[in-house]
Order: structure tokens, then C-alpha cells, then sequence
């Protein structure tokens, strides 16, 4: 059993670590060791080039000590009924990145067609049109585009995508949920 | 080579070049802070200003003018130089320069293990991550540089073997399944209806059969007993079968 579970699966590298020594199985340990290198070492470099990125609207961090947890926050786009609002976003990223996608969820109340109410996204890109391409600022760019450009035709919030045509109530909506925060 | 040789450097760079900011700069940076060593960053410059015309200097006032922006020395900058570069031969996967380079048809550069490990998480639909083209192991293009001495074929290698997958407990109940797992491997098979289930054979994987008693013993004459009457129930079945 306890050769199954991969001992760098979202844990910190010190904890990581501790469990590497309790393992029996030498070729288990070298193999977890590297693959949990080359996922840190990514995150490593997709966090540097965040943060010399000149873009404002979009921002992430890793949550703590742990590499495998980051909150980004995004802005809502321009001339969009969530100009000037901040929405903070979860991501996890599982030990098979960028192979799968990291789970992204979003933290603050979010009313919009295609984000239901505890934060989980519809994006195609995050299930299976993922690409290891994508990266933490990709996947921040197109939640902040689809936030402008919601998918109405299949929607996690039917409310909301009722209402997406009606600008003034959508907006008052938008706000109400928004401040629950 | 020592201050001298620079001062010659910055008269060489000075009357070649024909360009004075370089020379301001360092000048500047060096009274600042004397222990900077331009020196091993000028030969460099000079060879470039040698080859090429003084149109050109523009690209060396760049050279020299990050290098005389940086207070710890010219390190972090060459590096900075070296990052740029090697941006255009980076592993589309991991971001880092691609080791055992290959090439997909649509032009796009991987390592091949990350590559490898991308079309094995979907084997049934093998697109490029970059272009989404069609791809697979035989349409891609191995990478030779100069540097590699053995031509070796990196698909050839043994690809790093799939990560470890942990997968959360299932939140609340523990079902605890349909019995498969929890002990030996089970298979039996038999013929006849309910009376006749003696007579199914029984196969029993990871499950020992249970120790022959010892002689002697009652549970000995027990067993001798019970398998000489199946033993005639057995016989007494088959001639049934035949008379029957």
C-alpha cells in the first residue's frame, strides 16, 4: 500500500523528506525524489517569471510554505460589469504537473454564468483541453477573459446566465455577491 | 591583468569605438566601487568592437552599460544575457533547457521524457501541447548538437517511468468493496445442482491449504475418516452415472 502513495504528493519539502526515509523501496524513493523535483523546479520558474512579469491585473503566490498550493488573484477586465473587483482564486496543483491540470477554485463569491457557488469553474481548458503548456498565468489570463466573455450556453449558474443579458440587475447581482466576502 | 591593463583596454576601447559613454560609465562605476573587475569582461568587448564597424557599437555600449549597471559585479547581467538565449531552446514542458531535444513535426522543441510522459497521459489523443497538431513518438525529429558524442537515439532511452498516482480516501463511508482485495484471490467452479457441491473442484490462490494433522491424533482419524467416506460418495456418484 505505502508504496502507492507518493510521498511528495502536496507536501512541503521537509515533510517530504521525513517520509522519503521511512520508504523501503530504494527505486520508489529515487523516483518520487525526481519527479517532485522536476514539478518544484516548474513552479520555481513559472513563480519567478510571474513576478518579473510586468502584467498588474494578475497575481499569484504560493500559499505558505507549501509550492504545491498558490492563491492568485485576479482583476476583472475592463469595461466588464466586474471592472475594479478583485477575486482571489485557489490553486492546487496535483504531483502530475503540468501533465494534468492543477484544481483552481475560486476563494472570493463570484456570480457569473460559468462559476457555481462554491467557486468551481467551467473552463475547458482546466479539464480536457488542458495542455502542459499551460501555465499559473495562462490559466489567471483566461479565467480573467472568460469573466468578460461568459459561456452562456452551458452554464453552472443558470441564474446568472439568465440574467447576462440584463445588464443593470446581472451587475447589482454581481455586486451583492461580491460583498458577501 | 590589473589596473594597468585596463587603463590600456580603455584607451584602446576609447580610440577604436570612438564612443565615450562606455568609457564615462566604467570610469564612473569604477571610481565608485574599484574592486569591480571590468577587466574580465573588456577583452570581450574588445574583440567585439574589433570585428565589427563602429556602426555596430551599439550593441557593445549595451554590453557595457549593463555591465556597469550591476554594483556586485557583471555576473547576474552575463547570466541574464545567457537566460535570454537559451529562452529559444527551452523545453516547451519544463521550462528548462531541453535535455534529449526533440523536435515535433510542427516545430516545436521538448525534452523527450517530458514529451514521452505527455503522450503517455493521453495516450488516445497525442497532440502537440503547443499547436495541438497530431503527434506521436515516431513523428517527432531527435536533436543532435554538436557537444552530443554518442548519437544516440534519446527515444531510445528508457523513458523516466509515469509519477506515483496518490489519490484522496474517499470522503465518509468505507465501503469496503465487493470482497476483492481484502484476501487470497477466490475462483471455484463446479457442475451439478445443490446436493452435488461436493464435487466442485475449488481453486484457492494466496490462500494455503490447511496442515495435515499429525498421526495419531484425533482430528488425524477424523480426516482419514471424512475423506474415505467422500471417497466412496465419490465412487458411489460415478456408478450411478454409468448405470443411470
Amino acid at each position: 500500500m505505502a508504496q502507492n502513495e507518493n510521498p511528495l504528493y502536496e507536501q512541503q519539502p521537509t515533510a517530504a523528506a521525513t517520509v522519503l526515509t521511512v520508504e523501503k523501496d530504494g527505486d520508489t524513493v529515487a523516483r518520487a525524489q525526481n519527479d517532485g523535483h522536476a514539478v518544484t523546479k516548474r513552479l520555481h520558474k513559472e513563480l519567478m517569471f510571474l513576478m518579473t512579469s510586468p502584467d498588474k491585473s494578475i497575481s499569484a503566490f504560493p500559499d505558505g510554505e507549501n509550492l504545491f498550493k498558490w492563491i492568485g488573484t485576479i482583476s476583472g477586465p475592463q469595461d466588464s460589469v466586474y471592472e475594479s473587483l478583485k477575486f482571489k482564486l485557489s490553486f492546487h496543483f496535483p504531483n502530475s504537473y503540468p501533465y494534468t491540470a492543477p484544481v483552481v477554485k475560486f476563494i472570493t463569491p463570484c456570480f457569473h454564468p460559468n462559476i457555481d457557488t462554491s467557486g468551481n469553474i467551467c473552463l475547458d481548458i482546466l479539464k480536457d483541453k488542458w495542455s502542459a503548456l499551460y501555465d499559473v498565468r495562462t490559466i489567471l489570463l483566461s479565467i480573467q477573459a472568460l469573466l468578460g466573455e461568459p459561456n452562456v450556453d452551458s452554464p453552472l449558474n443558470a441564474l446568472a446566465a439568465m440574467k447576462w443579458t440584463k445588464k443593470e440587475e446581472y451587475k447589482k447581482l454581481v455586486m451583492s455577491t461580491y460583498n458577501q466576502a | 591583468m590589473g589596473w594597468k591593463s585596463f587603463q590600456k583596454i580603455k584607451n584602446k576601447l576609447q580610440w577604436k569605438v570612438g564612443h565615450v559613454s562606455f568609457v564615462q560609465r566604467v570610469t564612473a562605476a569604477s571610481k565608485k566601487n574599484p574592486s569591480l573587475e571590468f577587466w574580465k569582461l573588456a577583452p570581450k568587448t574588445i574583440y567585439r568592437t574589433q570585428n565589427m564597424s563602429a556602426s555596430t557599437s551599439e550593441e557593445v555600449r549595451e554590453t557595457a552599460s549593463s555591465s556597469s549597471r550591476g554594483d556586485g559585479g557583471d555576473k547576474p547581467n552575463t547570466k541574464e544575457e545567457e537566460k535570454k538565449e537559451d529562452n529559444l531552446l527551452e523545453c516547451n514542458i519544463c521550462l528548462d533547457t531541453a535535455k534529449d531535444a526533440v523536435v515535433s513535426l510542427c516545430g516545436h522543441l521538448f525534452c523527450w521524457p517530458c514529451l514521452h510522459q505527455w503522450l503517455e497521459t493521453r495516450p488516445n489523443r497525442q497532440v502537440c501541447p503547443v499547436c495541438k497538431a497530431a503527434i506521436s513518438r515516431d513523428k517527432v525529429v531527435p536533436l543532435y548538437g554538436r557537444g552530443s558524442t554518442k548519437q544516440e537515439d534519446p527515444r531510445d532511452k528508457v523513458p523516466p517511468r509515469p509519477a506515483g498516482q496518490r489519490t484522496e480516501p474517499e470522503p465518509g463511508n468505507n465501503f469496503s468493496g465487493f470482497g476483492f482485495g481484502d484476501g487470497g484471490f477466490h475462483m471455484s467452479f463446479g457442475i451439478g445442482a445443490f446436493p452435488f457441491g461436493f464435487f466442485t473442484s475449488t481453486f484457492n490462490f494466496g490462500e494455503p491449504r490447511p496442515n495435515v494433522s499429525p498421526h495419531g491424533t484425533p482430528q488425524y482419524m477424523e480426516e482419514q475418516f471424512l475423506s474415505k467416506v467422500f471417497l466412496w460418495l465419490a465412487m458411489l456418484f460415478i456408478a450411478w452415472l454409468l448405470l443411470a
